[in-house]
């Protein structure tokens, strides 16, 4: 059926040959479970794609609805969990094969002449990536995305000159809210999908032009032939017009299909079922709505940005401050950028180039240190009381904000409730809640049928609402 | 130039081929199916009917139709809003009431009661309901939208409905 189908349509379009030059394409050295790591972002893009195309269909990028849309995804929508946690874990996937695929290429040297270019279209897509996890993170709305947005925005502010001018852009306008949501999701969903797949389409193009690189015993094809004993040949200045004709590659080679593609897919539906696994398992709980007045909320950011947070804290004052907020990041991603013109020795394998995989061993082992410290921090950090989340859990069922009113949120028939822990203590609270009356004579207050754990958790929880914690 | 490798033979190359359209479909039914469900979902949801409070039932004058406000809670997706719903309601003896969907059957106007002429009226098109909804006069398709009700402690309760305008058929929204 399926064939009958490819051959009328073969017929008419002549697919063969575009099937060709799909699926021909040689793999020097022929298939490796090592090259997979492209095939897996590109398999993790397609599904934040996918996700986030069904997201939009719920999603309202304003603050009167942003966390509300989210929070109707997480409740009502069928499957909206299961979606919201696929974008979300997917987001981190492909970071980490991103991180992944990048390792792989730097340590085969496969950035090399004549890959160059592709290298360079490969960071541009990196850094695409991280813009969409930065706007990404604003859209749900919540304290967390506020608060780690601002910090964000506020690093630009360190770059000396334009970056007063760079955060108003960024913000479009003075503060960080409706105009600033809008315009990060426009860039999210419009302009960083278009600029992407261009870029996606580009490194695919310069792909197929120039050719995997291979194993590293291939040495730098532009200065030889691949094979260790041509290398010592090609150390005399060559051009590309002496790279041997393809069929002398070809002979060294395998197919991209079908043992290169039955590999990728392989790994697609390992991260798949990872990614899944991690979406129906590990819930992604909102925080609570966005308040641009609660300055007291720490955010922390994605894990894939711990390290550099880490590296912040370390990095204070007038001149260190901004080094690490602009200085370090700018000459990082140039260096990234014009890493096959730095390193320009020939040999490929890592054996032969002892600095520059020096150099990458110690930057990587810098990044997980400072995840290792950041988390060992977080760890430290002063948790919220049980019974202050159970006692607010309490609060919200009770239905306490029809007439209460904390930090801007509820109704405003009874006393505002944003700092009560600083005016009232433990006593006259559990005496309120056994009865109304007896602390504040002529309440309207009703009294709640409360058990003694209940009347610990609420007082905890209105113990905890203070203006300096 | 077609490039197969010698080494496999296509029995083998099949075999790969039939795993990764496995695969390949493996994948893609697990996000079609989630999917599909995900945004036909406020679809294939159920409207919850709540009974609205529509006052005292010892107020309403028998056989003389009254307007009586229903104070509801309108979730719009996300949203929710307050709306109040004027409805038509008709005491025919002590504890039996009719009530009448605001709504004209023809294209959807608000009708009024004639207290001189005993008939409901529509302004949009002239459409014309004896007390008991039957159309009289006028373009209307069907008598007036009767709403569900029931008296509890003296209380009128309503379930508020729309219907489509225009249809021989009553057809819910």
């Amino acid at each position: 059926m399926l064939s009958r189908l490819y051959a009328w349509l073969d017929s008419r379009l002549k697919l063969e040959p575009v099937k060709e030059t799909l699926l021909d394409e040689p793999i020097p050295g022929g298939a490796s479970w090592i090259y997979v790591f492209g095939s897996a972002t590109l398999f993790l893009f397609l599904l934040q794609a996918i996700t986030g195309i069904f997201l939009a269909v719920y999603y309202a990028p304003t603050p009167d609805h942003a966390y509300d849309s989210i929070r109707y995804i997480e409740t009502q929508v069928l499957f909206g969990p299961f979606v919201r946690g696929l974008h979300h874990w997917g987001a981190s996937a492909m970071v980490v094969a991103i991180g992944l695929h990048m390792l792989q290429v730097f340590l085969y040297g496969a950035y090399k002449p004549p890959r160059e270019l592709m290298w360079m279209v490969g960071v541009l897509l990196l850094l695409l990536t991280m813009g969409f996890a930065f706007t990404g993170y604003l859209l749900p709305w919540d304290q967390n995305a506020y608060w780690a947005t601002q910090v964000g925005i506020n690093m630009v502010g360190s770059v000396p000159v334009v970056g007063t001018f760079l955060v108003k852009v960024m913000r479009g306008g003075d503060t960080l809210g409706a105009l600033t949501l809008s315009r990060f999701f426009a860039v999210h969903v419009l302009f960083l999908p278009a600029a992407i797949m261009a870029l996606i389409a580009m490194h695919m193009f310069i792909l197929r032009r120039v050719g995997p690189a291979g194993p590293w015993s291939g040495g730098c094809e532009r200065r030889g032939q691949p094979g260790g004993a041509s290398l010592r040949q090609g150390r005399r200045a060559a051009s590309l017009e002496e790279r041997p004709p393809i069929e002398r590659r070809v002979q060294r080679s395998e197919p991209f299909y079908p043992r290169q593609v039955f590999m990728d897919a392989m790994v697609m539906l390992g991260v798949f079922v990872v990614v899944v696994a991690l979406a129906l398992f590990v819930p992604f709980p909102l925080a609570d709505k966005a308040n641009p007045s609660d300055h007291n909320f720490i955010p922390v950011p994605e894990w894939y940005f711990l390290f550099y947070y880490q590296f912040l804290k370390y990095m204070e004052g007038p001149i260190l401050g901004p080094i690490a907020t602009w200085v370090i990041p700018m000459l990082f991603i140039s260096l990234l950028l014009t890493l096959p013109f730095l390193d320009r020795h020939p040999e490929r394998a890592p054996a032969s180039r002892p600095a520059v995989i020096g150099i990458g061993v110690v930057f990587l082992v810098g990044v997980f240190v400072l995840i290792g410290l950041s988390l060992r921090d977080l760890r430290a950090m002063k948790r919220t009381d049980p019974a202050v989340a159970a006692g607010r859990a309490l609060f919200e069922r009770l239905q306490c904000t029809s007439c209460h009113r904390i930090h801007g949120e509820g109704g405003a028939i009874g006393p505002d409730l944003s700092y009560v822990g600083d005016h009232r203590d433990r006593d006259w609270l559990i005496k309120h809640f056994r009865d109304p009356q007896s602390t504040s004579p002529g309440s309207i207050m009703p009294k709640f049928p409360l058990n003694e754990q209940e009347l610990n958790d609420l007082t905890a929880y209105m113990l905890s609402l203070k203006k300096r914690v | 130039m077609m490039v197969h490798d010698p080494t496999l033979s296509s029995s083998r190359r099949s075999f790969f081929t039939r795993l990764i359209v496995g695969v390949a479909g493996l994948i893609g039914i697990s996000l079609a199916v989630p999917l599909s469900v995900y945004v036909t979902s406020p679809a294939l949801k159920r409207r919850e009917r709540r009974w609205l409070d529509a006052g005292p039932v010892s107020d309403l004058p028998v056989g003389e139709p009254t307007q009586r406000d229903l104070i509801m809670t309108v979730s719009d997706g996300y949203m929710e809003a307050a709306a109040v719903k004027g409805v038509w309601a008709l005491r025919r003896a002590t504890n039996e009431v009719t009530v009448y969907s605001p709504i004209c059957t023809h294209l959807g106007c608000g009708f009024r009661w004639d207290g001189g002429e005993k008939k409901f009226k529509c302004p949009c098109h002239g459409s014309e309901y004896d007390p008991d909804g039957r159309v009289v006069g006028g373009p209307a398709p069907r008598p007036l939208d009767r709403l569900p009700v029931k008296v509890e402690n003296g209380r009128l309760l309503v379930q508020y409905k729309e219907f489509n305008s225009g249809t021989k058929q009553q057809v819910e929204i």
